[in-house]
């Protein structure tokens, strides 16, 4: 197992977010965590990538506990966050993007810009434009593209396809299709179809808690039974 | 960019084009220029100044960091400089060299506390900071600092450089404020600098791509105050005293001032913002007595009209005067 999350319980303050979360994924899978608003979809991810620290329970990769790791340790270790609401650096340019990324991975820049244009090909036309001047599609892209540069193990992909048209929701896909059995990926969703197109399993979150766990390609294409959990 | 406008350059990007071939140049001819029209005593105040404001700027405008009590660091540089003199050896380079370790050693120690704070508390922690220091001088350390006396700092020749002759100390100046634009030049389109950027931008995405952002900033904040530091030792250079003014923290606000004139994060903002500063605090006295007034106006303008400074306003309107064509040229959607 690369990532296992162990009755975790997480807290904002007083307020228990998390209650006895667990939840695991296995080298290559594709697991995905859906949920209403306020499940606590986002929490789970920011306590894998190290933001917040659990109360009890263990997180653990590789075998290594991480829990209470700080960020940047566990992105050293290859564990990459693709934020929610498309965040990338507005007032750095696309390369500067890329380049902040390069030397965190300690790969060369030409490497690395390689690496990105494989997931966002018109990447090169933009290299010295503001990021911020680009669409929410290009930003999804471009934000995937940079958590792939130096071949992380495990990607945290928080709602990669909210607010998009469909095209840009199609080319994020194919994105996130071409990296299945590369990477292990840990996506919050709350678009069924797309859940259904790639998910190897599925966690179902309800107000702190994983009532449900799909691993059946029945269950996972059951959009009917999932629409239960949103 | 212009040239995907016109087919040539503009006469702007022709004039930027020049200015960062040669820059060192004219910055040099223009203080040389400036030294002719008012005073060298004052030009050479001005260069020392704007290197203080280049130290700021690396926090507030490469970092975002505000800071309320930067005459800290200025002043422990002119205290260390002085009692160098005083208690260690009349070498000028030496007391510099000490001047310099005294502020990285102040910024080592404090970096830790001051760093981990952003917005306000960075901002107020440095004042308070500031105000231990200014009472430490003026009362704690009185016997060595000399109170509200002050001390006289003389230093003897070293080979030929005798710093008693102004101009000596006009070249050394000229030369340190060039040394400074070049490294902070080279640091800040470094990585270093576009992390720094981002940290501005956002710390903790940097934090996620793996960086440790607290090294990144106590490296920043320890350079910065290095730097306040060789401008506060080059202050008592220019003046041979230092007094508790020198580490007034009511004064911090003439760097802040300084940096929102110029406009942050440039080096050309922090020198048009030094230079502009010092020529409206020593010459609009003569005309205004309550001066102050009028740098309470400007600053009314620089929150409501000129955000950026002057050198930023000149950017944005060259980026204005580019818009229709940049609106051609803008990324397409990739799928809508």
């Amino acid at each position: 197992m690369l990532l296992a999350v162990d009755c975790i319980d997480v807290f904002y303050g007083n307020a228990r977010v998390l209650s006895e979360v667990s939840l695991s994924a296995r080298q290559g899978e594709v697991v995905f965590i859906v949920g209403r608003n306020g499940a606590g979809k986002t929490t789970m991810l920011k306590t894998i990538a190290g933001f917040l620290h659990p109360g009890c329970g263990a997180v653990t990769f590789a075998g290594e506990d991480i829990s209470g790791w700080p960020p940047d340790k566990v992105a050293r270790l290859g564990i990459r966050y693709v934020f929610q609401d498309k965040r990338v650096f507005t007032k750095l340019t696309v390369k500067e993007n890329i380049e902040l990324a390069a030397y965190a991975a300690g790969v060369k820049l030409g490497e690395a810009l390689d690496r990105v244009a494989q997931i966002y090909p018109k990447v090169s036309r933009f290299l010295e434009s503001p990021a911020g001047g680009l669409s929410g599609g290009q930003r999804q892209l471009l934000l995937i593209g940079r958590a792939m540069v130096g071949s992380p193990r495990l990607l945290l992909v928080d709602e990669p396809t909210e607010g998009l048209a469909a095209g840009s929701i199609e080319e994020v896909l194919k994105a996130l299709e071409l990296m299945r059995g590369e990477v292990t990926l840990v996506i919050v969703e709350q678009n069924l179809s797309v859940v259904s197109r790639l998910a190897d399993r599925i966690y179902c979150m309800k107000e702190g808690h994983i009532p449900a766990e799909l691993s059946e390609p029945a269950d996972i294409q059951n959009q009917s039974y999932l629409e239960t959990y949103l | 960019m212009s040239l995907a406008i016109t087919g040539r350059p503009s006469l702007f990007d022709a004039v930027v084009g020049f200015l960062r071939k040669f820059d060192v140049f004219v910055i040099a001819a223009l203080f040389l220029l400036l030294s002719l029209l008012i005073s060298t005593d004052r030009t050479i105040e001005f260069m020392i100044f704007c290197i203080f404001v280049l130290a700021y700027d690396l926090l507030y405008g490469h970092m975002g960091r505000l800071s309320f009590g930067h005459m800290l660091y200025l002043g422990t540089g002119a205290y260390a400089f002085a009692l160098t003199g005083e208690l260690i050896s009349g070498n000028p380079f030496l007391a510099l060299l000490i001047a310099i370790a005294a502020g990285a050693l102040l910024g080592l120690i404090l970096g830790p506390i001051i760093v981990r704070t952003t917005g306000a508390c960075f901002a107020l922690i440095n004042l308070a900071f500031n105000q231990l220091g200014f009472f430490l001088a003026l009362v704690a350390f009185s016997p060595w600092t000399g109170g509200e006396d002050g001390m006289s700092a003389y230093f003897r020749k070293v080979w030929l450089i005798d710093f008693s002759k102004k101009t000596t100390v006009f070249c050394f100046a000229l030369l340190s404020l060039l040394l400074v634009i070049y490294l902070l030049r080279r640091l800040t389109n470094s990585l270093f600098g576009l992390l720094l950027r981002g940290i501005k931008e956002n710390e903790t995405r940097v934090q996620f791509l793996g960086y440790n952002t607290f090294a990144v900033k106590m490296v920043a904040f320890i350079i910065s105050t290095s730097l306040s530091a060789f401008a506060g030792a080059l202050f008592i250079l220019n003046y041979s005293y230092v007094t508790a003014s020198f580490i007034d923290p009511l004064r911090s606000v003439e760097v802040i001032f300084a940096s929102l004139i110029g406009g942050a994060g440039s080096v050309y903002g922090a020198l048009v913002g030094g230079v502009g500063y010092k020529l409206i605090s020593n010459y609009l006295p003569n005309y205004i007595q309550r001066w102050e007034m009028f740098l309470g106006v400007v600053l009314l303008l620089l929150v409501f009209k000129f955000r950026t400074g002057v050198w930023g306003y000149i950017l944005a309107r060259r980026q204005r005067l580019e818009a229709p064509a940049a609106l051609e040229s803008k990324p397409p959607e990739v799928s809508r």
